[in-house]
């Protein structure tokens, strides 16, 4: 059951902690990020995608760049059912406040699930060794997939689960890139790392593993300005306003606690959907045999592959 | 794995439990083949080897065609392609949705990112700030909703459903009407700008009325606040509350983005253990001696209560404690009141 809060507001309008903050202010009369008001900004006409830029890069971008940010923002928004519309869906099941469901969404986002970061650390990484080691874009390219391959490493950016034979996203994302004249190094590095990566798959008489769209769109967001951190950012909280529509979807049309026998559908946490793999049910034992049977427990060792 | 009916356990056999424990059956539950198999269910999207469709759409021909992200909120939420004026208009809800200075979700972001966290914790930390006070859209939204409805059915006129609406919730966070934003004029220029681009509806024009009413009833200067002017024009671009709730939550994170890197770049991560409270900011009960153990359970004075008037007493003076959680006053949906 929903509840409502009755609570005295603090009347305070102070911070609830002191920082020196080079992002934004607001006081009485605005709230200003980066210098300008943003009311003032929405006023003349920019976008959602030109204040991000403002946000994280201090400055207005060029239409090509906005362009780029509204596509990769636009095309990375939705992904039907992913980790994150899962989270979504499964924490809606329990009826929290929405916030709870799009938050989960948003925190799947980490090793596996869009890592944007990481790829974008792993090419400043290469860019910077070949800096220092005097190589072309194409040499430290072929080094970096060369690293992870001969570690057994997936080589990020590369390959996605549910898109085998492409990523529906990702070339056009490097074709649009290239269409607004803005492909910088991050896009000659990441062309070069695909190449390098589909002739040592094909070498190695291995499979075609395509781009995948952290592949192409965080190096789309890279050549715009944008930091790693800046472009994860981007990148998982666009996402959560899709999964916020799943979130939604789930909590008005569908069943709270996904486990009702009643709909024609069998539920996602029905108890038939269950499988166990675990240690065969065993008797409780009696608290007074305890220690010798603790004891008996760790001699034997059985348990130690049920560790994780 | 031994006899396990066999067993006795505690509680598990005494008669007065309405089954027999410790003969239920083991194992999981065979798959339901009566029905049809899990799937995931959804009007919103599907995805394929080779595309990701949302409500009909391609989205990659959808931003290939030049469609962009305010444009597939549209689509996501309400199944459709917005115009351009209210694609304009969203894009300046959420401009000014973007940033807060350092108030609750910046503070969040900041806190969470402190422990080394992945970005994405503090980012979802901060929306988790959006309850029913800061941010407060879906409770605002609903309140418009029911009002509006009263209106569109012809029960009230717009000025009715005003004067009702204000003297319910006038001393509610998610009025709409405050002080906030007396000498900050975002909120009235929203609302001009969506008169200026023809997507103001009935919804900007109960909360105009509300504001009206408002500000004859009340003693102090209010006026529109950032709350109610989104939440009335996101109404009027066909938003549910409850989507205007997590559009704007997402969006505001986005900014706290950039307050957990800044926060990382320039004032670092904390330990465990790091962070001291001087006692002057405590006013809790006084140093005292833990009492040995035998003589702290022999003085240890039980909580139940058996009637009305030493449950009430006891309650009272439990609110004294604070942090308890007995001054904390919570209401729930009343049943009797359900219009379903």
């Amino acid at each position: 059951m929903s509840k409502v809060t009755k609570h005295k507001t603090s009347g305070s309008r102070e911070p609830f902690f002191k920082r020196k903050t080079a992002i934004g202010y607001k006081t009485e009369e605005k709230t200003v990020l980066r210098g300008y008001d943003l009311s003032d900004l929405a006023e003349e006409g920019y976008s959602l995608c030109d204040a991000i830029f403002v946000l994280f890069q201090g400055r207005i971008p060029t239409d090509a760049e906005e362009k780029m940010l509204k596509y990769e923002m636009g095309e990375f928004m939705e992904h039907s059912m992913s980790p994150s519309a899962a989270s979504a869906i499964a924490v809606t099941a329990g009826r929290p406040n929405l916030p709870a469901a799009v938050a989960a969404a948003v925190m799947t986002f980490g090793g596996a699930h869009g890592p944007g970061a990481a790829h974008g650390y792993m090419m400043n990484k290469y860019l910077e060794r070949a800096l220092e080691e005097g190589k072309s874009v194409e040499e430290i390219a072929k080094i970096l997939v060369d690293d992870y391959m001969d570690h057994n490493q997936p080589v990020m950016g590369m390959g996605q689960p549910q898109h085998r034979d492409g990523d529906p996203r990702a070339e056009p994302t490097h074709l649009k890139q290239e269409e607004l004249d803005l492909d910088g190094i991050y896009l000659k590095l990441q062309r070069a790392i695909e190449k390098h990566f589909h002739a040592r798959r094909k070498k190695e008489g291995r499979s075609y593993v395509p781009v995948n769209c952290v592949g192409a769109g965080n190096t789309a967001l890279c050549d715009i300005g944008f930091s790693p951190n800046a472009a994860w950012c981007i990148g998982s909280l666009v996402r959560g306003y899709s999964c916020a529509a799943h979130a939604v979807f789930t909590l008005k049309k569908g069943r709270a606690w996904a486990a009702s026998r009643n709909e024609p559908m069998v539920q996602m946490l029905d108890l038939s959907m269950i499988k166990y793999v675990g240690p065969l049910d065993r008797r409780v034992p009696k608290l007074s045999e305890r220690q010798d049977y603790a004891k008996k427990q760790r001699e034997e060792g059985e348990y130690k592959q049920w560790v994780i | 794995m031994g006899n396990l009916n066999e067993n006795r356990i505690g509680n598990l056999s005494d008669p007065k439990l309405p089954y027999d424990y410790m003969n239920r059956e083991h194992g999981t539950v065979e798959p339901d083949a009566s029905r049809h198999p899990f799937r995931w269910v959804s009007e919103i999207a599907y995805k394929n080897i080779h595309r990701i469709v949302t409500r009909g759409y391609d989205t990659t021909e959808l931003v290939e065609e030049g469609y962009g992200v305010i444009d597939v909120m549209f689509v996501d939420f309400q199944a459709r392609i917005p115009t351009e004026e209210e694609e304009q208009m969203l894009n300046y809800i959420l401009i000014l949705s973007l940033e807060d200075g350092l108030s609750m979700p910046a503070a969040m972001s900041r806190l969470t990112a402190r422990s080394k966290t992945f970005l994405t914790q503090a980012c979802g930390a901060s929306i988790l700030a959006f309850g029913h006070a800061y941010g407060a859209y879906a409770a605002i939204g609903n309140r418009l909703a029911e009002a509006m409805g009263k209106v569109q059915a012809g029960e009230v006129s717009m000025e009715a459903a005003a004067a009702e609406y204000v003297r319910e919730f006038s001393d509610d966070e998610a009025f709409g009407v405050s002080d906030l934003m007396l000498k900050d004029p975002a909120a009235k220029r929203l609302l001009a700008r969506a008169g200026k681009l023809g997507v103001a509806g009935e919804n900007v024009a109960l909360m105009e009325t509300i504001v009206k009413t408002a500000q004859e009833a009340s003693t102090d200067p209010v006026d529109i606040d950032l709350l109610g002017a989104i939440a009335a024009v996101m109404a009027d671009l066909g938003f549910t509350p409850e989507a205007t709730w997590t559009l704007i939550a997402v969006t505001r994170s986005i900014g706290t983005g950039a307050h957990c890197i800044e926060e990382i770049e320039r004032e670092g991560h904390t330990r465990l253990g790091e962070t001291l409270t001087p006692k002057d900011l405590y006013d809790g009960p006084g140093d005292r001696p833990v009492p040995p153990f035998a003589e702290g359970k022999r003085q240890a004075k039980p909580a139940q209560t058996h009637s009305l008037e030493e449950w009430k007493a006891e309650f009272e003076r439990r609110k004294e404690l604070n942090g308890s959680g007995y001054a904390i006053e919570e209401e729930i949906e009343d049943p009797s009141q359900a219009s379903h």
